[in-house]
């Protein structure tokens, strides 16, 4: 039996270093399109004001890209070294992915990215716009194998046991990649980067702006990031409700835990606002409560039911007595693979295993099981729901804060007149953490949401870790915090630096506070035009 | 002749294209809003900077005329 310390700390240790990550990795993906989107402006109206801006970009790009490098090798060999049982249980399906994944980050993107950063004397313009786009379709292709991987984590679609081998094998490829969940976490993830971008690039071009420096670049940088993020928040919240669909069908339990649902309601249902979830008593407190919204949301339906959590306790207990069976059956295969009796019993209940698995952490002779124990299993079957419940509330908060500010955005940067905007300038400042806090929420949501399991339904957190002793885990769970923490330093070091000492412009020589107002020849300079078209 | 054979293989690469479109849309229906939404962001988002350099020709009176710089 793993100690429960042991996979406390080491799912700890996966958290945060996954959570490090990708504080990393949304801006890679985004910012990538956003190069894309610039350089192909440069490129089709031969402007070099748009290749200062791809350039500039470009390098804060490059710093993010390393440190995301960086901190993603670690959990690759996180799995091996501290999910071991997990590794050796699904590797066959998981495995796949992850190759892929890696040969998409380090040969396909990092291949293109040193071609962009290196590439803009050497190849023609044609052939290095050709290089950004697919430095941009490769980091998101790697996003897609990882997210493919973790997909069948959420829904272990594509897949079946084999009680020979004792493990995982795939049985289809375009199942596990065309799974529902999948799709939508891939699309959800992969624009959520693209907000996030467009949030720092506005965040950065207000901060030239209201220092009146680099007007043309800040004024163009911005324009395209609003742009790019009022149309990709909108596409993040259309994939969050796909998301809330599939989570309906496939997790359940995650759902209830998102929405604070113990027990089902008449439809339609209404939506908990605001709730404090109280899990050992299976209630709400101070609930807030919209009228129907939830049979809306969840089910598209005002006449769509959703499960609440004693009704799915109530299911994991039928499971779980299902699944003992299974578990037992497995035992007598182990000990004789050529069982017949045990394989038939095997296949009569294999749709409940992982059930059987969850109980033994309470029972480890599943011939002496009680009722006491199937209960405390079943209840160890509901994710934490508090800490779900707010993380989504909080996601979903940013995100619509982030609607609010790019529609904003948009609409002064279309009237152009954004640069006369010091308030909204200032709020573009104070918006650059909010889609990384976002992101994060997004991860715990997903996460959080799939315990008490690594593959929903199949496999148990509990069984899942290496057998580490306590102390190993302690000190590499610090020595990873430290490192990451360090990365995060330097990220920021390097970002601060290179935004302070701004692009370098052929064209636009930047208006300083300190110097003339500059004019043209013949006229004063409108304030639109300030900074941006200035007489050599 | 020429024009004629490239017209046909565009056509072929069309065609080609829609099959695809018309597979990935059936099988990968969100990867399919996916390449296509992405493409229509990143080119609403280029051609927004373009219409910013229309406004500010516009608001130098319409003569600004622009070297490979932006500049007048």
């Amino acid at each position: 039996m793993i100690n429960g310390t042991v996979v406390d700390l080491s799912r700890i240790q996966f958290a945060a270093t996954a959570l490090y990550h990708f504080l990393f990795v949304p801006l890679t993906l985004g910012l990538s399109f956003l190069l894309a989107a610039m350089e192909t402006v440069y490129v089709t109206t031969g402007r070099s004001i748009y290749k200062d801006m791809a350039q500039f970009w470009g390098k804060l790009l490059m710093i993010n890209f390393a440190l995301g490098v960086a901190t993603g090798l670690t959990m690759e060999f996180q799995f091996g070294t501290n999910w071991s049982f997990y590794s050796s249980f699904v590797g066959d399906i998981f495995g796949a992915p992850l190759a892929i994944e890696g040969l998409m980050a380090f040969f396909m993107e990092s291949t293109f990215i040193g071609l962009m950063v290196f590439g803009w004397e050497r190849l023609s313009k044609g052939q290095h716009l050709a290089v950004t786009w697919l430095v941009a379709l490769g980091s998101n292709l790697s996003a897609l194998w990882i997210l493919v991987a973790n997909g069948f984590m959420q829904d272990p679609v594509g897949a079946a046991f084999d009680p020979v081998t004792m493990r995982m094998q795939l049985t289809s490829f375009p199942k596990l990649i065309f799974s529902p969940d999948v799709q939508s976490k891939f699309v959800h993830t992969s624009i959520a980067g693209y907000v996030t971008a467009a949030i720092f690039v506005t965040g950065v071009s207000a901060f030239y702006m209201l220092r009146r420096r680099h007007m043309a670049l800040a004024k163009r940088s911005f324009r395209m990031a609003a742009l790019f993020g009022v149309l990709a928040t909108m596409g993040v919240i259309t994939l969050g409700d796909a998301l809330g669909f599939v989570a309906a069908s496939v997790q359940p339990t995650k759902l209830a835990a998102m929405e604070g649902l113990w027990k089902a309601e008449a439809a339609p249902m209404p939506f908990n606002l605001i709730a404090f979830p109280d899990q050992a008593k299976h209630e709400n407190r101070f609930e807030v409560q919209l009228p129907d919204l939830l049979s809306l949301l969840v089910t598209h339906s005002l006449t769509g039911r959703v499960r609440g959590i004693d009704a799915l306790e109530g299911q994991a207990e039928r499971k779980i007595e299902n699944g003992i069976p299974a578990v037992q059956a497995l035992e007598a295969l182990s000990r004789d693979p050529k069982d017949a009796a045990a394989l038939a019993q095997f296949d009569a209940h294999r749709s409940d295993l992982g059930y059987g698995f969850l109980v033994q952490r309470y029972a480890p002779d599943l011939s002496k099981v009680t009722p006491a124990q199937v209960s405390e299993a079943a209840r160890d079957s509901i994710p934490p729901v508090a800490a779900v419940f707010w993380s989504f509330r909080l996601m979903v908060a940013f995100g619509l804060l982030m609607l609010a500010f790019f529609g904003l955005a948009a609409l002064y940067t279309l009237r152009n007149s954004v640069q006369e905007q010091t308030w909204l300038l200032k709020a573009a400042l104070w918006m650059i953490p909010v889609p990384f806090l976002a992101d994060e929420a997004g991860w715990l949501v997903a996460e959080l949401g799939r315990q008490p399991w690594t593959v929903f339904g199949v496999l148990p957190t509990w069984m899942s870790a290496s057998t580490h002793s306590v102390t190993y885990m302690a000190f590499s769970l610090i020595g990873f915090i430290a490192l990451y923490s360090i990365f995060i330093v330097i990220e920021m070091y390097l970002m601060v630096r290179a935004i302070r000492v701004g692009p370098s412009e052929h064209g636009d020589p930047g208006v300083h506070p300190a110097q003339p107002r500059p004019v043209l020849v013949g006229r004063p300079v409108p304030a639109a035009a300030h900074g941006t078209r200035l007489e050599d | 002749m020429r024009t004629f054979l490239h017209f046909i293989l565009f056509m072929v690469v069309a065609a080609v294209v829609i099959v695809l479109a018309a597979i990935l849309g059936n099988v990968g229906a969100w990867y399919f809003a996916w390449l296509v939404g992405t493409t229509m962001i990143v080119l609403i988002s280029a051609a927004s900077a373009a219409l910013l350099d229309a406004q500010e020709e516009q608001a130098l009176g319409g003569s600004g005329v622009f070297d490979s710089h932006g500049q007048t």
